[in-house]
Formats: C-alpha cells, structure tokens, sequence
C-alpha cells in the first residue's frame, strides 16, 4: 500500500485554480457536521458532566475553525476591491501570536505547536492581518492533514537578507513534487494535500499575491513545510 | 453470543471518538486507526467483524483499503460501513462490489445510525 499507490493517492482529485462555491461548501461541510454529530451526543443525554465540559469545549473550537474559514472566504472575495497596507513588523511576534492563538486546538487533539527561530530581531513588510491568515491558514492544515508529530512556525532570512520565510513544518505524508510546485503558482491546480478541497491554500495565495509576497512548499522525507516569503523592511535605516 | 469486533478508520479523532462511544454502548468490541495504513496493520493482528471506513484521510485513502480487503480470502467478506462528509459525490453502484454494505453521510447521520448499520450488515 506504501509507495507508489500513496504518490498516486496524493495527486488525485485536484482542483481547478480558482475553487467553486462548492469547493467552499465542502470544505465547511466538515466542520459543521462534526459540531451537529457533537451537539446530538449532548443531547442524548448520555454524557458525563466531565464529557459534556469536553464536548463544549470541542464545539467551540469546531466552530470557530469554521468561522475562521467564512472570513477568509470572504476576505478573499473582496481582494480585489481592496487596497492592503504594508507596515513594518516584527515576524517572530507574529508567529508567537499564531501560535498562541492555534494552541488551545491543538491541545484538545493532543498535539503541539511551537516556534523556533534563530534570528532574534526581523523587520518584515507586509500586511500584518493577510500574513496572520496565511499563518494560521498553515496551522489549520498541518493539524487536521499531517501526522501526529509536533508542529513548527519557522522563521528565517533569506537572499542575503533582503526576504524573511515563515513556514509552517509538519510531519505528513511527504509532498510529491509536482503538487511542491503548484502550490504558488497561479495557473496551475492548486492543492495542499489530495484529502483536502485545497481551498486553504488556494485563500492564503491569494493573500500572499495581495501583499507581494510568495507562498510555497517544500517536501521532506517525513513530512512537509509551507512557507510564505516576505520582504525585508528597511524601515528603520531610513529613519 | 461472542462479542463482534469493529474497527473504525478515521482520521477525525473527535468523530472517531464519538462512534466509538456510541458502539461500545451497543456491546460492540471496538479497536480503531487513524488512517488506512494503521487500519491494514490492526486487519493484519486480527480480522474484524465490520469496518466503519471514512473515505478521505492523510496517505492512502479508503479505495486502497478496499482493493487490499478484496485481494485476500478472509478480508473480501468482512462488511465496510463508509462514513464520510463526501458520500453524495461516491458511487454507490461501483462501490458495493467492495464489500461496501451501506453509506453514511457525517452530515446528516445520527449517530445511532452507525451502530444499526453495522448490526444490520453482521
């Protein structure tokens, strides 16, 4: 089962570039289901005051994945007509707010996510709340599609300094190379990973086009990283 | 009369658990995986009596399982429940050559559902 037929597995049922009201539905459906599937067992009745603190605490998070991904969705429909502000920030503060915002999830599913970061003081351009959605449009990802090992936000200069890469390491099934590519580039089928729509990754694109910036992916042998490459800000040398 | 054994395949580990529940109250031994690899390994330790199969999971999906069931003698007869948010866009016709004895949609389900589809299909 290993092998060959895990590659094929992993490259059907791509999607088309731009993902239909359908591609969205679906990728709601999941989420939602599981809050109804939840919400029946609590009022079956047969539940313990303990599961029933648990099963709340589940629906919480379910439903606030499902948000999170309703305002992307319509964030990312009104791109266009939008114009985005590029403010100086620092990457790592944002990573550690991402991170802090995904852990409470990643908790109740018994996994971890954590930031690791050599450089100490980066100044990226960009667009604080698109890069933040992007981030956390990983987050969501690696945790529902990867396997069972911890999660890492990382955060690196790059091309002599002029970019900083932000990427998102899991520990899944690795990537074939052909879906590596894909992921930034704007004509061809986007897809994360063949269980998912591939809308998430399709929104953060979109994000990262608004802001200038690029997102990619690369394959390890255990798994894999999705990145997004920022530019550097020069910001305080000018002041 | 022995106690049937089920196994879920399920990469949803919060539904996964609710099913679970749900079976053990209906008297059902339950052992469970997380994707169709872990589901082989447990089928290889001790054939079940039903499978609950979702369908989309991280690596090889619920097809692969299903060819692997149909090429061995003592796994080709063992009933698969598929439970899956996809199950209006499966086939059904194509599919009940697997072994494939009923289709639940998570979204629409009880989940009682489960627990008579699998006393049905044993």
């Amino acid at each position: 089962m290993e092998g060959s037929k895990q590659q094929t597995n992993r490259l059907e049922g791509a999607v088309p570039t731009a993902p239909s009201f359908v591609t969205a539905a679906h990728e709601l459906k999941s989420p939602l289901a599981l809050v109804r599937q939840l919400a029946l067992h609590l009022e079956s009745g047969e539940v313990s005051s303990n599961e029933l603190q648990e099963i709340a605490h589940r629906i919480t998070l379910t439903s606030e994945r499902a948000l999170r991904l309703t305002t992307d969705i319509t964030k990312s429909s009104r791109l266009e007509d939008s114009l985005f502000s590029l403010e100086p920030l620092n990457p790592i503060v944002l990573c550690q707010e991402v991170v802090d915002e995904m852990k409470p999830l990643y908790a109740a599913h018994g996994r971890t996510i954590m930031l690791t970061s050599r450089a100490r003081s980066l100044l990226a351009l960009a667009n604080r709340d698109l890069l933040r959605r992007i981030l956390l449009n990983f987050a969501d990802n690696a945790l529902h599609y990867s396997g069972e090992g911890p999660v890492t936000i990382t955060a690196s200069l790059r091309d002599g300094g002029s970019c900083i890469r932000l990427g998102v390491r899991d520990y899944g099934p690795a990537l074939p190379s052909t879906m590596r590519k894909n992921v930034g580039q704007k004509s061809a089928n986007v897809h994360s990973r063949p269980e998912s729509s591939g809308l998430g990754v399709y929104i953060a694109r979109q994000f990262a086009d608004a802001m200038h910036a690029t997102i990619g992916a690369t394959s390890h042998r255990d798994g894999a990283t999705f990145y997004v490459d920022i530019g550097t800000s020069s910001q305080m040398r000018l002041l | 009369m022995a106690t049937k054994r089920v196994l879920i395949i399920e990469d949803d580990q919060w539904f996964l658990s609710l099913v679970k529940k749900t079976l053990e109250r209906e008297k059902f031994a339950v052992v469970t995986a997380n994707n169709t690899i872990e589901g082989m390994a447990e089928i290889n330790k001790e054939v079940p009596d039903a499978i609950i199969l979702d369908f989309f999971m991280p690596g090889p999906n619920a097809l692969v399982l299903l060819h692997e069931l149909q090429s061995y003698g003592d796994t080709a007869k063992v009933p698969v429940v598929l439970c899956t948010n996809n199950a209006s866009d499966i086939p059904k016709e194509s599919i009940s050559s697997y072994g494939v004895v009923s289709i639940l949609d998570k979204a629409t389900m009880h989940p009682n559902d489960v627990a008579a589809a699998v006393r049905k299909a044993l």
